[in-house]
């Protein structure tokens, strides 16, 4: 079935909000800083949480991570967009992706034992680490009593999420799903990252040197809130979506759709894009906010913000067979496009 | 909602506490065997013991040179996917050409909590990157589709102690929208120190066996395994007999506490109502009902508070005394069994339980009980105020 876009909730490195995302858009800039004080560290596409306290009074997000901010900061962002902050959110389901999930409180909750004795473990870390907690600092804000899921399957998490999200709407458990995609950055992933990707991520983020790692990493969340098909949806339509895996059976792409890819500068990804696209043209805008498995859901708000305003938005790192100016965007279809490293793939198609 | 067709069922597998395969654990269980121990896989420096109810034997698994790298909780998850297949009929070379999904629960799967590496990057050794390319490789369903080399939805479920149950009624929906021909979906979980410092944290452990819906109860044994069952639309099933059906499924959140379950037990009750819905039959017509039971005070209290006033007089268990609580891989192991004693027209004794709880407004069956009926249920309740729950109908005989 087809699912209607009725609010979009965002934050990233480019800012806080739909707006900061479409002005990133057209600036076409994305803003990368020093991920530490150490000069080798790299750069970081730093999201922030600032405006949370505009919903929330500051004693209600005292025990609340830094990660579930972010959702949380996102998921006001959305229900503001759709003009649903006071609505009754009874039959609101609440649909999170995350490839990580709230790394910064896992480790927290690690130190708590290796640094004073398993007797010490702190149960407030242990409770806010396990993987549903953003989710259910949602519901709870929220009062969203409908039923609540979160999915982690690393770049594939946003697509996968999606499929169970139209699942609740198709068969009518949920009036309104808020879907959500989110991941932080830690010291932890910086060293990883290191360890992995010897050159260090200086930038700039290249999506279209399919053969080079140029990814810089990023956090960021996106919500959206979503209903069934109807004839006014504000953003677009999420007209279905497809996932398996690209070396088992190839992925057939949509002809005439503009296609955007959701490659970040990881080689081992970019391989895949480069196999499928053919000589495909397409879009991809992972230089505006780095590189991080939960990324895939600001493609599918760039590609609603697209299908919004008609135009479609140069890449960020223009290629010499990529426009290097906005367009007018020439279909009405728009196919996001996501692999990880093992071939799996999503391709989520929105239309006006 | 309305009522859904239901989806069969054509092979179960599990493996956990109670036992090394679903032939093993019923027999077990309808010997009221339990084994409970302290941690043999990892220690810690905690005062107290709570004792653990691990695997009684290792596993091995067809694996090649590169997916001997797999976490445990991903071998236990591909363990028993292997042995579901194989009573559904189904081997590698049949599976290809059909668009199967893969939906697994998880807690431990998935999260980054590996602290021989944390422990070394915190004291500046710079460890190597092999336990975390472990963790990249580990995604439980991931590493169930990769190693059959399917072609279809692959999700992994980390709705915490309700994800096997939400896994399976999830997948269940994926075939009713034409998504996949097959769907193999279930809950795994190994056990970890993370999360025996963690629920020893929350103090919701008991130092001794635990107790499910008895007054003495004083919180949960952790376990692991897996459970999974196989799902299949018509047209790939054919003539082949249902070993059952998922009928129903419903779920719901409290919206009230991070871990606690909300007293009054709404949440819970909106789940069972929607449960019913989709299945479109009555309370009256389950036979008995597979309970979470972890044996927390907090949990039974409502989970009994609930079954009293929703489903008076219906026979009710907890499975949890013989396997531990396996977070993400309960529900999945539960649907099993639940489809098992359907089979078999039997439940086991809720062992642990020997002295009724005042309090409470319902009690357990005490010995292996004979059940009639065709149609049972299973629930979850779990960390984030999740309810879910399933009805699950015999097979074909």
């Amino acid at each position: 079935m087809r699912m209607a876009i009725q609010g979009i909730g965002v934050t990233g490195a480019f800012g806080a909000g739909v707006e900061s995302l479409r002005n990133a858009l057209k600036s076409g800039a994305g803003s990368p800083k020093p991920s530490s004080d150490t000069s080798d560290a790299g750069l970081f596409y730093q999201a922030s949480v600032e405006g949370l306290d505009e919903f929330f009074p500051k004693r209600a997000l005292r025990r609340i991570d830094y990660f579930s901010k972010m959702t949380l900061l996102s998921a006001c962002l959305a229900l503001k967009d759709a003009n649903q902050l006071d609505a009754d959110r009874s039959r609101t389901g609440v649909v999170i992706a995350s490839g990580y999930g709230a790394l910064k409180t896992t480790f927290d909750f690690l130190d708590s034992y290796l640094d004073f004795g398993y007797a010490c473990s702190s149960p407030t870390h242990f409770s806010n680490s396990v993987h549903n907690a953003a989710a259910a600092h949602v519901s709870i804000q929220f009062k969203a009593t409908a039923p609540s899921l979160t999915v982690t399957q690393f770049e594939m998490s946003a697509p996968s999420a999606l499929l169970s999200a139209q699942q609740w709407l198709a068969e009518g458990r949920v009036d309104q799903v808020l879907f959500g995609a989110i991941d932080e950055h830690c010291d932890v992933l910086r060293y990883c990252r290191q360890q992995f990707f010897a050159a260090g991520e200086q930038g700039p983020l290249q999506p279209f040197l399919f053969e080079q790692q140029t990814a810089v990493v990023g956090e960021g969340a996106t919500f959206f809130v979503l209903t069934p098909e109807t004839e006014s949806a504000k953003y677009a339509h999420i007209d279905g979506l497809k996932l398996g895996n690209h070396l088992v059976c190839p992925v057939q792409l949509p002809q005439k759709d503009l296609l955007i890819l959701g490659a970040d500068g990881h080689k081992e990804c970019g391989r895949l894009y480069a196999k499928a696209l053919k000589s495909k043209e397409a879009a991809a805008y992972a230089p505006l906010y780095g590189s991080f498995p939960a990324a895939a859901g600001l493609d599918l708000a760039v590609a609603a913000l697209c299908l919004q305003d008609r135009t479609r938005y140069a890449n960020p790192e223009a290629t010499s067979t990529t426009p290097q100016a906005h367009q007018t965007l020439e279909t009405e279809k728009i196919s996001c496009l996501k692999f990880g490293p093992g071939g799996d793939y999503g391709l989520t198609q929105l239309s006006v | 909602m309305s009522a859904v067709a239901p989806t069969a069922i054509t092979g179960l597998g599990c493996l956990s506490g109670a036992g090394m395969n679903l032939a093993e654990s019923m027999e077990s269980l309808f010997r009221n065997e339990r084994n409970p121990h302290p941690p043999v896989r990892f220690s810690t420096d905690h005062p107290a013991s709570y004792p653990v109810l691990e695997l009684r034997d290792e596993f091995k698994l067809p694996l090649d040179e590169q997916e001997s790298v797999y976490a445990r909780t991903s071998q236990l998850a591909l363990a028993a996917a292997l042995e579901a297949l194989a009573d559904a009929g189904w081997d590698e070379s049949s599976l290809r050409g059909k668009r199967v999904g893969v939906c697994v629960g998880t807690t431990v799967g998935c999260a980054l909590n590996c602290d021989d590496f944390y422990r070394s990057y915190k004291e500046g050794a710079e460890p190597g990157m092999e336990i975390i390319e472990r963790f990249l490789r580990s995604n439980p369903a991931a590493v169930i589709a990769r190693h059959l080399k399917l072609d279809g939805p692959v999700q992994t479920v980390v709705n915490a102690c309700s994800s096997g149950t939400d896994a399976i009624g999830l997948g269940a929906s994926w075939l009713r929208a034409g998504a996949c021909d097959l769907v193999i979906a279930g809950g795994a979980d190994e056990l970890a120190r993370v999360t025996y410092a963690g629920f020893s944290s929350l103090m919701i452990t008991d130092t001794e066996p635990c107790k499910p819906f008895d007054l003495k109860r004083k919180g949960l044994n952790l376990g692991e395994g897996a459970g999974m069952l196989i799902l299949e639309n018509e047209a790939v099933r054919g003539t082949k007999k249902a070993r059952g059906y998922v009928l129903g499924y419903g779920s719901a959140c409290d919206a009230y506490h991070l871990t606690a379950p909300r007293p009054d037990g709404a949440g819970l009750k909106r789940a069972l109502n929607e449960a019913f819905t989709s299945a479109g039959i009555s309370p009256q017509q389950i036979s008995f009902v597979n309970a979470h039971g972890t044996g927390t005070p907090d949990n039974d209290r409502v989970e009994a508070r609930v079954l009293s006033e929703v489903l008076p007089g219906v026979p009710f268990l907890s499975t949890k005394g013989y396997t531990g609580h396996t977070l993400g891989a309960a529900g999945g192991i539960e649907a099993v069994f639940t489809l098992a004693c359907l089979q078999r027209g039997e439940v086991p004794a809720n062992v642990g339980f020997t002295e009724p709880d005042p309090e409470l407004a319902a009690s357990p069956v005490t010995q292996n009980t004979s059940i009639t009926g065709e149609i049972a249920l299973s629930e979850s309740l779990a960390f984030g105020g999740n309810n879910s729950v399933l009805i699950l109908g015999q097979g074909d005989a």
